[in-house]
């Protein structure tokens, strides 16, 4: 637990230290204002195009914006930030493994459980502030702009799409337990995703598939219902923690 | 008590038998030079100790303590400086000692106290940069300094002197000295006067085993005669110093009687006398490691 605390410090420090948590803080708001800020543009940007589209055939008829076009932009965009994140985590252990930082803490009587318990923390840590940090922004402005009541579901969808990317930092941290390097980890997580995507397409699987999570459009339209996706939540939450599980042994045996 | 034993400890990887059976033991305070050549398998064995390496076969204790591979128990009482040691560029030098002291457990006190009589030791205490711009030889020293934190029973230093200047090696060679006091140091180099200097025990790896074993004079004692050369003030005399001691040779206008026993390097004396001969230079030649290197790699 010492060993937990100590290199959780050193791991917070380091965000802050390395100008990622700024970084996240300045994503974090860009994107929360970007997604009411396009919805509420959508009428005069369709407005400068009438032109441009009543010459190739398309007739622009007065177009109202609701809360709902908003948390539309929410999870249309939110994909990028979790790409971002991911990315910039990629090397969170590996990169440790390749310099030899650990190296002098591992042999100091730091156990490599706390090592791994520590970085899991800061990024799942991270993804969440981030993502609720989004989420607070957009809820606010759109709040203030329209009425978020028009929209179903609105908490469970938003939590669905956080779920599903706390599952793949876990495959990011499972993977790191055993790949020589970031772009390997990136590589591997990347195959996972896609994998997932082409199962998507059998549709007896499709609704336990963690890519599930992330269809929020008929959660929002009131078109499914959240206990559609519950066999999802459950297989989701239950591989996560089986990942991180796993990744404990391999990384204590892994040859420094 | 001794601190460090190693029992016919081997390693491989793949084909390449790196450690074939090693064995050693480490007394309490002593400095301990570990010899060998670049690849030799010294840093190997130094990981097996530390248990970032799995050993195929063998025995190993720290303090009475059998160690284990990956996360073994027996490194609370051990410090490890490696080759080229690493740190976290963003922190300074008390941070990363703060960082060290916590993870062994020590109380904020204790830290502070002993990152303050560490850093003096090694000379940052007044360096409040980040360590990302430190020089090799600040690394090197800061490297010691957090591999003493807690107090280790066993210093254990990878080759710390190899690829630093005449001045940074000093530096280090004295601090890994003044360390002694505090702990026992096992000092990996193949640079073989910092061994003479610093080292009360030496042992040299040669072909995946120890092949010399023992302390600085019992070592240097394994070639118990010593070389003459003799420098005589007129050339012309070489030739009747050459034909009075048939087994020595002439070289750049010296007699050199490489392995004179004391009694010959007496008769040599004698004769000189004898005979009148003046010389510029009479020098006996005291064994030394880098000989008995050579010897034991077979060079």
């Amino acid at each position: 637990m010492k060993g937990f605390i100590a290199f959780f410090n050193k791991e917070v420090r380091e965000l802050g230290r390395t100008g990622r948590l700024l970084l996240l803080g300045i994503l974090g708001v860009i994107f929360g204002i970007m997604n009411p800020a396009i919805a509420k543009l959508t009428p005069w940007l369709m407005e400068q195009m009438a032109d441009t589209l009543q010459g190739s055939g398309l007739t622009v008829t007065a177009y109202t914006v609701t809360a709902a076009d908003s948390w539309t932009q929410f999870f249309k965009n939110s994909p990028m930030g979790l790409i971002i994140l991911l990315i910039l985590f990629s090397g969170a252990f590996t990169n440790e493994y390749v310099k030899g930082t650990l190296v002098p803490l591992l042999t100091k009587g730091l156990s490599r459980s706390g090592m791994a318990a520590a970085k899991t923390a800061m990024i799942l840590g991270a993804w969440s502030g981030f993502y609720w940090l989004t989420f607070g922004i957009t809820y606010a402005y759109t709040a203030y702009y329209w009425d978020n009541s028009v929209v179903r579901h609105l908490a469970f969808a938003v939590f669905g799409y956080w779920l599903m990317g706390v599952f793949l930092f876990c495959v990011m941290i499972f993977v790191s337990s055993f790949a020589a390097s970031s772009g390997q980890v990136l590589a591997v997580t990347g195959c996972v995703y896609g994998v997932m995507v082409l199962l998507g397409l059998w549709e007896k699987l499709a609704k336990y598939l963690p890519t599930r999570l992330a269809d929020s459009a008929a959660l929002l339209t009131d078109a499914a219902q959240p206990a559609d996706a519950f066999p999802a939540v459950a297989v989701t939450a239950a591989t996560s923690l089986a990942l991180l599980l796993l990744s404990f042994p391999l990384t204590a045996k892994r040859k420094l | 008590m001794d601190i460090l034993k190693l029992r016919n400890v081997a390693k491989r990887f793949g084909s390449k038998e790196v450690l074939r059976s090693v064995s050693l033991t480490v007394p309490e305070h002593c400095v301990f030079g570990f010899v060998g050549r670049n690849g030799a398998g010294k840093t190997t064995a130094m990981k097996c100790v530390l248990g970032l390496l799995r050993p195929d076969g063998g025995e190993m204790e720290v303090c009475g303590e059998r160690v284990t591979y990956g996360g073994t128990r027996t490194n609370r009482f051990v410090g490890y400086l490696p080759d080229v040691p690493e740190f976290y560029g963003y922190m300074t030098a008390q941070e990363y000692m703060t960082l060290c002291g916590r993870v062994t457990g020590m109380k904020s006190a204790a830290i502070r106290e002993r990152t303050a009589e560490l850093l003096e030791l090694v000379g940052l205490k007044d360096e409040r940069h980040r360590i990302g711009g430190y020089s090799r030889g600040m690394k090197q020293r800061l490297g010691i300094a957090q591999a003493l934190i807690n107090r280790p029973r066993l210093l254990i230093c990878d080759e710390p002197t190899s690829a630093l200047d005449p001045v940074g090696r000093r530096e280090i060679l004295d601090i890994l000295a003044a360390a002694k006091q505090q702990t026992s140091v096992l000092f990996s180099t193949h640079i073989l006067t910092d061994v003479e200097r610093i080292c009360d025990h030496v042992a040299f790896l040669e072909g995946g085993k120890i092949a010399v074993e023992g302390t600085i004079d019992e070592i240097k004692g394994l070639r118990g005669d010593t070389g003459v050369e003799i420098l005589p003030e007129h050339p012309a005399d070489l030739a009747r110093l050459r034909e009075a001691f048939p087994d020595a040779v002439l070289r750049d206008g010296k007699l050199v009687a490489a392995n004179a026993s004391g009694e010959t390097a007496r008769a040599l004396l004698r004769f000189l006398v004898e005979q009148e001969i003046p010389v510029l230079r009479f020098e006996r030649q005291e064994p030394t490691l880098e000989d008995l290197f050579m010897e034991v790699v077979g060079q």
